[in-house]
């Protein structure tokens, strides 16, 4: 099927004084599984209600394919939402629930009867058509959802969130069936979440938002690996922060004076004497370097160590920081004593080294 | 002659450039803004902003019938007189000393007496409305029930006979009246029947009693509304930290319901300045309120009045507005950001205190019954012939629905009803079509005059009917629109005067009910049926409708109760008509209720009153039975008599 590209070019939208978006561009492949993922009120559900034409934007333009559509009402897009309370229309059962839009498309009853009765099958909901919504469990009713917006086989899927309303089982269970079904019927999809690792284990690109901005846009490997901007780094993945200032730099790297330390970390256009902020990526910690690779290494005095199971959280605090640091070793390794004084070694690959961004230091100080 | 042309094109040009949302951009939306809003333009702001023009009276200000704020105002406010008299008890003569008290109240003038009274009532039924309602809401205590039942019987609206009924229990009378014999009751056994006592309440004195009795229930049942709302885990959380008794109510209870009272007291303080059944049915000096002023010029047709009656029906109009104003942005904020979350779980089950108990019992207990009384009073009347001093005479069994029966045999009477069935018939039509639309235009419109909408569309309830009445008079005498609305041609332009005043009075009921259940619905049930592919209307259609019809269904009845008891129209605009024996009659049963309480014209009809009594019964019959199915339809936490 292919599926149709989106653009949005150039999006503002203001609510009175504050500003939703200031800006946003993007461009999704027909047929992608594209995430916008971002801390709660950085634009993203926003963005996505000017795709579906819920919102209008005070300026910039939404093409589908090549179809300008920022003046169309959402009926005559060609997308279809999922939305995060899901929206099952509590007065139909779920059959006229799923049938609504295809009878709006005046598809004929016994082509009706066929195409619910075959996402029934695919949604795994045969047997509950003649349900209420309100006589459905969460999942059930989050599937009818999914099931009420393919039906119509639309050109794009546009979902909000859809399963933060679900415990954490069976989010991930959706989550896969979500991702095969997109790939099975080849939509595009556009999703919205606050959730990196649902946006990660779904999406073949994301949009990283932060305030009413696009932070960076990439593959999940790229984004986690080559973060382009000091939030990205924090953001993704088990992350801490260490600020310090710049003594030396060459070959991509940076060497940050920490406290009493100097600490390697991939360079991201950091000069000598430079304020440095550093975002540590917490797994692949060990008490010794291994033989090969580059190995990063940190002392400082155990606060805490907790047995997780996967891994032992270490909780590490530096000398002359404020606040811990966190690094997972493996779990076989015997964890030391709350107070003992303790090197660990990172890979430098964790650690990568921005200038100061005031504000992002300070929220995820706050966060600390 | 280009520039005036040039100016309107210009507006017209700048709307059109302003680049409206595509959701916000769809006929339907854009039809049901701006129909309603013209519709109430026309049918209600005009006629009020025409009386402006008129209003050239404005030496009644300095006219001590208007306006006394001098000393004197209080001269006549309560007199005692006490005389000796012997009587014969058990075969003995004894003396007997015979105090009569008789309470008029205050008189500062048509315009003093109408504010002063207004807030005074205003006052002491936010007074007990409140405490009746925190009482029976936060605690448990042997009779709870009872005290809710009796405090809602007053919410059943007998226009003129209720009045009726309260004058007979507190009017002075040589005889003892109801409230005397009450008193009598206590002071004859403490005495051995050495001292007797008569009791009587007139002019504002009694006005300000009726008024109290009959709308105390508004400021009730806002706060009940109000307290059903409230989370339990505040109160419990107070209770956990040792906040008990006055010091609860004080520093939590009061400032969370604060938007119940208020709105129930903007009500009443309305309602008070409009009301003209107590004024009329007191008579004497009970007539000096505006209310009555501009009542007495319409039925009266006396033109010349007309610069003056404009100036009352302005400052009426502004005293009315006032408190509105002070407390609607506050309101309209609360109000519907809580209900919009659902209804928390309500807190029951205090226990009362001994103290609290007395109270309940002493204080509160009795002004419950004595609202509920003229309701009683009523009906009781209706199976009797008369009023005699403190009770009514009952009928013969046989007899009892003889009542009944005269006011269908008689066809001044019956046309009444006829009347009121046509007028409803034909303004609930126009009720339901402008209340959705202006309930979801106000809902869901974000285009310019969208709060304006919101605004007018509630107005009507904060502007007296008098000045309704007052003012389509003014203005469709002038503006008849072919004839059509011209008070003038009897019946028909009468007719359709005074089914568009019940449309415009008693719209707001219907647009509240639908605003709220709209507002209520998640924007995303709308908005998933447009996302797959359905238009405005449509999703109106199969998924508005079906979610909000309980609540239009719930203002429309309530819409419909409040056009069968409206007063203020009926009996102005329903008089030109000519009175219940005019072939050309075209009042409705308030009007006809009027007639037989005050022995207008009903003559022949032997004791009147029992039969408007018996009019009023089947009148508060129906309300019960409306109130009833409303409040069903209505989701909880929702008062149904509200701002």
């Amino acid at each position: 099927m292919g599926g149709t590209g989106i653009r949005v070019e150039g999006v503002v939208k203001r609510f009175g004084r504050t500003v939703a978006l200031r800006g946003v561009s993007l461009e999704v492949r027909g047929g992608e599984f594209f995430a916008i993922l971002g801390p709660s009120g950085c634009g993203k559900t926003t963005l996505l209600r000017i795709i579906a034409g819920f919102e209008y934007p005070d300026e910039g333009r939404v093409y589908l394919g090549d179809r300008d559509v920022t003046e169309l009402p959402p009926d005559k897009r060609g997308t279809v939402m999922v939305f995060q309370n899901w929206a099952l229309w509590p007065h139909m059962t779920v059959y006229d629930n799923i049938a609504f839009g295809l009878r709006l498309r005046r598809v004929p009853e016994h082509e009706i009867r066929r195409r619910v009765q075959w996402v029934l099958d695919l949604l795994g909901l045969r047997g509950l058509e003649g349900r209420y919504p309100g006589q459905l469990s969460g999942g059930q009713q989050q599937r009818v959802a999914l099931a009420r917006a393919l039906v119509v086989e639309p050109e794009v899927l546009l979902l909000d969130e859809p399963l933060s309303n679900l415990d954490a089982k069976l989010r991930l269970r959706l989550r896969g069936e979500i991702k095969a079904l997109q790939r099975k019927l080849g939509i595009t999809a556009i999703y919205v979440t606050h959730d990196q690792e649902e946006a990660m284990s779904l999406a073949d690109r994301i949009a990283l938002m932060r305030d009413g901005r696009i932070e960076q846009i990439g593959m999940p490997e790229q984004l986690y690996r080559s973060p382009a901007t000091l939030f990205t780094a924090l953001f993704l993945g088990r992350t801490s922060l260490l600020l310090g200032k710049v003594t030396d730099v060459g070959h991509g790297r940076v060497y940050v004076r920490v406290g009493e330390q100097v600490i390697e970390a991939v360079n991201h256009g950091l000069s000598v004497g430079d304020e440095a902020a550093i975002a540590v990526k917490a797994e692949g910690g060990r008490l010794q370097p291994a033989a090969n690779g580059d190995w990063v290494q940190l002392t400082g005095t155990v606060t805490v160590a907790m047995y997780l199971g996967a891994f032992t959280e270490l909780r590490l605090r530096l000398p002359g920081t404020s606040h811990d640091i966190i690094v997972d070793l493996p779990p076989q390794v015997k964890p030391p004593e709350s107070g003992a004084t303790v090197t660990v070694y990172l890979p430098v690959e964790n650690l990568h080294a921005f200038p100061v961004e005031e504000d992002v230091v300070k929220e995820m100080l706050e966060q600390a | 002659m280009a520039r005036p042309a040039a100016a309107p094109r210009q507006l017209l040009g700048r709307l059109a450039l302003r680049r409206l949302p595509p959701m916000q951009r769809d006929p339907a939306l854009i039809f049901f803004l701006y129909a309603s809003l013209a519709a109430i333009i026309f049918g209600f702001v005009t006629p009020i902003l025409s009386i402006v023009i008129e209003a050239r009276g404005w030496e009644i200000l300095g006219d001590r019938y208007y306006l006394d704020l001098s000393s004197s105002a209080l001269r006549d406010f309560v007199e005692v007189r006490e005389t000796v008299r012997t009587i014969v008890k058990d075969g003995v003569p004894v003396e007997q000393r015979v105090i009569r008290i008789t309470v008029s109240g205050f008189d500062f003038g048509v315009i003093g007496n109408s504010i002063i009274n207004a807030a005074l009532v205003t006052l002491t039924a936010a007074a007990i409305g409140t405490s009746a309602a925190i009482l029976v809401s936060l605690y448990r205590f042997p009779g709870r029930r009872l005290f809710a039942v009796l405090a809602y019987i007053p919410l059943l609206i007998a226009p003129f006979v209720n009045a009726y009924v309260i004058k007979k229990f507190i009017y002075p009378s040589f005889t003892e009246n109801m409230l005397s014999a009450l008193v009598n009751s206590i002071v004859g056994p403490v005495t051995g029947d050495s001292v007797k006592v008569y009791i009587g309440v007139r002019d504002q004195a009694g006005v300000f009693v009726a008024q109290v009795l009959m709308f105390y229930p508004i400021v009730y049942v806002n706060v009940l509304a109000a307290l059903a709302a409230l989370d339990a885990t505040l109160v419990e959380q107070a209770l956990n930290l040792g906040a008990r008794g006055l010091r609860l109510l004080r520093s939590i209870v009061i400032p969370l319901i604060l938007p119940g009272i208020l709105a129930g007291s903007s009500l009443v303080f309305i309602l008070s300045l409009e009301d003209v059944g107590g004024p009329i049915i007191f008579g004497g000096n009970a007539h000096k309120f505006m209310a009555y002023e501009v009542y007495n010029s319409i039925v009266t047709r006396a033109t010349e009045n007309i610069p003056k009656v404009a100036v009352l029906s302005i400052i009426m109009l502004a005293a009315a507005l006032t408190p509105l104003v002070v407390v609607r942005r506050y309101l309209s904020l609360r109000y519907y950001a809580r209900l919009a979350k659902g209804a928390p779980r309500p807190f029951r089950g205090m226990r009362l205190g001994r103290r609290g108990l007395l109270a309940a019992y002493l204080v509160v207990l009795p002004l419950l019954v004595a609202a509920a009384a003229p309701q009683f009073g009523v009906v009781v009347l209706s199976f009797s012939k008369r009023w005699v001093s403190t009770f009514p005479e009952l009928l013969p069994a046989g007899e009892l629905l003889t009542n009944y029966q005269a006011i269908l045999s008689i066809e001044g009477i019956r046309r009444s009803i006829v009347n009121s069935i046509y007028y409803l018939a034909h303004a609930i039509v126009f009720i339901a079509l402008l209340g959705f639309m202006a309930g979801y235009a106000s809902a869901r419109a974000r285009l310019p005059g969208a709060g304006l909408l919101d605004y007018l569309s509630s107005a009507p309830l904060a502007v007296p009917g008098l000045v309704v009445a007052f003012s389509y008079l003014v203005f469709f005498s002038r503006y008849s629109f072919g004839g059509f609305f011209d008070p003038a041609v009897v019946p028909a332009g009468v007719v359709h005067l005074l089914v568009l005043a019940y449309v415009m009075r008693k719209l707001p009921f219907t647009v509240r009910a639908v605003f709220t259940s709209v507002i209520q619905t998640p924007s995303e049930m709308e908005e998933a049926a447009r996302s797959l592919g359905a238009g405005r209307l449509r999703t109106i259609a199969r998924i508005v409708i079906p979610l909000t019809w309980r609540g239009l269904l719930a203002g429309l009845l309530l819409s419909a109760i409040y056009v069968l008891s409206e007063v203020s129209v009926s009996v102005t605009l329903g008089a030109l008509g000519g009175n219940v024996y005019s072939t050309q009659h075209v009042g409705p049963i308030t009007f006809a209720i009027l007639d037989l309480v005050t022995e207008a014209t009903v003559r022949g009809a032997t004791q009147p009153q029992a039969k408007a009594a018996a009019l009023a019964t089947l009148l508060m019959a129906l309300e019960a039975a409306v109130i009833a199915v409303a409040s069903r339809l209505a989701r909880r936490g929702q008062a149904l008599v509200t701002v």
